[in-house]
């Protein structure tokens, strides 16, 4: 081989070498431990600020208070760009936990509330906020309370969405074909509600339980009775309760008595959280039971006019209808390795002052986490969001959706043991002992 | 290699740059996975070394594991049992059909869309009979009520239309790669064997199958290692539910890692496939090396 051959043979070598040494540096930062300097930039910089959000969908009232708002902003403060990246809720949920391994969050990113937040806060992902919640008051702007769900010791992460509860949203025209009268007031009278659907040929309760959060959404309702109130969860985390509690018991039975009484579509757990919602707002089926941020989506489907919604009833006698299982919303974080923390912080004290205004125009403020102004009926609210925000007024607490509660493994057991019966009925005294031994195994 | 006549130093030139970039982006993930697999990490936080913990629990008190073990063995038996109906039908349309590219063209159709959009058109025709499922609405109409199922949610049945999916997808893949092999057979070898009364199935006994055995260990192979990874066809479909009942190891560990955040415990599971991937490979290679012996 001659000279020049060598060396060209090095320089091979040694950008080979190099190439590979940067995918395996790569690789190694993506190990637990390694974190970077957070940067302030000055405001007279151009800067882009991502913001990584859940409304992809053009159609929808979010997306266009996202769109709307950021439009304003950008034509105020001319040197600052933001950069939408909007994906679906899983895969957002996806990328950022991608994105956090790699500790390259988004300026602006999306979190789920209490349990499922605590991972990116624990290590340190996500800036405190307690400084933008302080600025002209923006914090008095939510509902007391609703804060705490995104605070940890004390430091404000996140700023939510909406706080919604879930209710059941009924298809009056279907109702008065099955012949029924009375809204069921009781689960007993749920139940005769769901067969005489069933006898006449109607699907009784929408569901998409592909995505396993809807039932277990459903089941958290009958929990929440059977429990005669909220926070069995937490005293199962504070080791005052097991699992193998009767109440989670009777709630499992109560649970399974609903799925033999032929309550859900055929084939629920091969459909979607979407396509499942589509099955009562095309009028198929007579009972959606979901959070109330269906509501905008309802109205603008083609049962609007004809929904009614309830609250969950009692079960077996116990519990209170005025509590239910809240939805605090996905809510909005910022990266604490931002390169523009400061204009993050700034543009999205702007966002959330904004919101709850955009949200009323759009006639999307129901389930609102922020206090609303003005009045619904004359903004041209339908019946339904008219009826639910009153319900909203007597509110007297509940409990969280149970992944919002528990570590995401226990999480995800929970979700495909309660997906399970759906397919099968279990010996509740058994699947409650499951859930105890997947919880100590994974306290 | 003398027949190259090129000197050592000059194949490194070119494998090696190629070797690096394998070794970096192949082998050290994998040695990275090992090591995660030693870890009880969130993929977020702090790790923590646990050493075989997560392989223990593994193999004792996981019972999501080996049954979803069992299916992904499930997948790749039935996707190796189908290369010979491949074969079969490769030799009929090479003998009996003029323009058979066309036919195989069409078969081959499958292979080249999307599983998604193959994950959502068998979803669809899975669905029950009241949400316009195409098989349960035909079967209704033919008579035959009793046998309409709820094929994707019934834990028993949901695994075996999803291997059904995956056989008529990849069908005309592996049809394509025997049929070209057939094809490649000289013809004169037919015409000799003609002579010496050798005729159908008889030329294809001593002349066809020996010389397709390499073309046909490919199709195993690749059959073979492609179920065991199986993943994005479940997911469409089913997401490896109704509770686990359509989990493979590879679905089960996305849902560990992802899901269920733990990081470490997906990495086991990943290891563990990595070496049920390697030594079925080389026991597949040893068997065809002996037909291979026997059958030339």
């Amino acid at each position: 081989m001659s000279r020049t051959k060598m060396k060209a043979f090095a320089i091979m070598m040694a950008s080979a070498l190099a190439l590979t040494l940067a995918a395996c540096n790569n690789g190694q930062s993506a190990s637990p431990g390694n974190s970077g300097e957070p940067s302030k930039g000055t405001a007279t910089k151009d800067v882009t600020i991502t913001f990584q959000n859940i409304n992809p969908d053009p159609s929808t009232p979010s997306y266009k208070m996202i769109k709307q708002i950021v439009g304003q902003y950008e034509q105020d403060h001319p040197h600052v760009k933001i950069e939408l990246d909007s994906l679906n809720t899983d895969q957002q949920k996806l990328k950022l936990k991608t994105q956090a391994a790699a500790k390259e969050v988004p300026d602006i990113t999306i979190v789920n509330p209490a349990a499922q937040m605590k991972p990116f806060v624990d290590a340190g992902l996500l800036a405190p906020l307690n400084d933008v919640a302080d600025k002209e008051g923006l914090k008095d702007t939510f509902q007391n309370g609703l804060l705490n769900y995104y605070s940890f010791d004390d430091k404000l992460y996140a700023f939510p969405d909406g706080n919604n509860i879930e209710v059941v949203f009924y298809n009056k025209e279907l109702f008065k074909q099955a012949g029924i009268q009375k809204l069921p007031t009781t689960f007993d009278e749920l139940i005769t509600t769901v067969k005489t659907l069933k006898a006449k040929g109607i699907t009784p309760i929408a569901i998409g339980e592909k995505d396993s959060w809807t039932g277990s959404l459903l089941f958290m309702n009958i929990l929440l009775r059977t429990n005669e109130g909220p926070n069995f969860l937490n005293d199962v985390l504070d080791g005052k309760k097991t699992f193998n509690d009767p109440a989670f018991v009777e709630a499992v039975d109560a649970f399974q008595e609903l799925v033999q009484a032929g309550a859900f579509p055929d084939g629920a757990t091969s459909i979607d959280y979407n396509a499942g919602g589509n099955i009562f707002k095309t009028g198929k089926a007579a009972m959606y039971i979901m959070g109330t941020w269906e509501t905008g989506s309802i109205d603008a489907s083609s049962v609007a006019g004809k929904v009614g919604a309830f609250q969950f009833p009692t079960v077996n006698g116990k519990g209170d209808v005025n509590e239910y299982v809240i939805a605090p919303g996905s809510a909005f974080a910022v990266s604490a390795n931002s390169e523009h923390l400061q204009e993050t912080k700034d543009f999205l004290h702007y966002f959330i002052k904004e919101m709850p205004k955009i949200q009323f125009d759009l006639k999307n403020a129901i389930g609102s986490g922020q206090k609303m102004k003005g009045d619904l009926k004359e903004a041209g609210y339908s019946e339904l969001a008219i009826s639910l925000n009153e319900l909203f007024k007597n509110v007297k607490g509940g409990d969280l959706a149970f992944d919002n509660t528990m570590n995401p493994a226990i999480a995800q057991a929970h979700l495909s043991s309660i997906q399970n019966l759906f397919v099968q009925k279990e010996d509740s005294a058994q699947v409650a002992k499951e859930h105890q031994n997947t919880f100590e195994a994974n306290k | 290699m003398n027949v190259l006549k090129v000197p050592a130093r000059t194949i490194a030139v070119f494998v090696l740059p190629c070797l690096l970039l394998y070794t970096c982006m192949v082998f050290v993930p994998i040695l990275v996975s090992v090591y995660c697999g030693l870890l009880d990490w969130n993929g977020i936080a702090k790790a923590k070394f646990v050493g075989l913990a997560n392989f223990e629990r593994i193999f004792t008190s996981d019972s999501v594991f080996w049954p979803s073990v069992k299916r992904t063995m499930m997948f790749a038996v039935f996707s190796m049992l189908e290369i010979p109906f491949c074969l079969l039908l490769a030799i009929l349309l090479n003998r009996y059909v003029r323009k058979a590219n066309t036919l195989v063209t069409m078969y081959f159709l499958p292979v080249i869309l999307s599983v998604v959009i193959i994950g959502q058109l068998w979803k669809t025709i899975y669905n029950p009979a009241s949400m316009g499922g195409m098989l349960n609405g035909i079967l209704l109409a033919i008579g035959l009520e009793s046998w309409t199922r709820s094929w994707l949610t019934e834990p028993q049945i949901a695994m075996y239309a999803l291997y059904f999916v995956s056989l008529w997808q990849y069908f005309g893949y592996h049809l394509l790669i025997q049929f070209t092999g057939v094809q490649n057979i000289p013809n004169e070898l037919y015409e000799a064997a003609k002579i010496d009364g050798a005729e159908g199935f008889k030329a294809d006994r001593y002349i066809t199958l020996p010389l397709i055995v390499p073309i046909f260990k490919i199709s195993i192979v690749l059959a073979f290692i492609g179920s065991l990874q199986s993943f994005d066809l479940i997911w469409v479909m089913t997401g490896g539910g109704p509770a686990h009942a359509t989990d493979t190891v590879s679905t089960y560990m996305y849902n560990m890692s992802f899901l269920s955040m733990k990081y470490g415990y997906g990495s086991a599971l990943a290891s563990i496939l990595v070496v049920i991937c390697l030594s079925f490979t080389i026991v597949i290679n040893f068997v065809f090396k002996r037909i291979e012996n026997k059958v030339s």
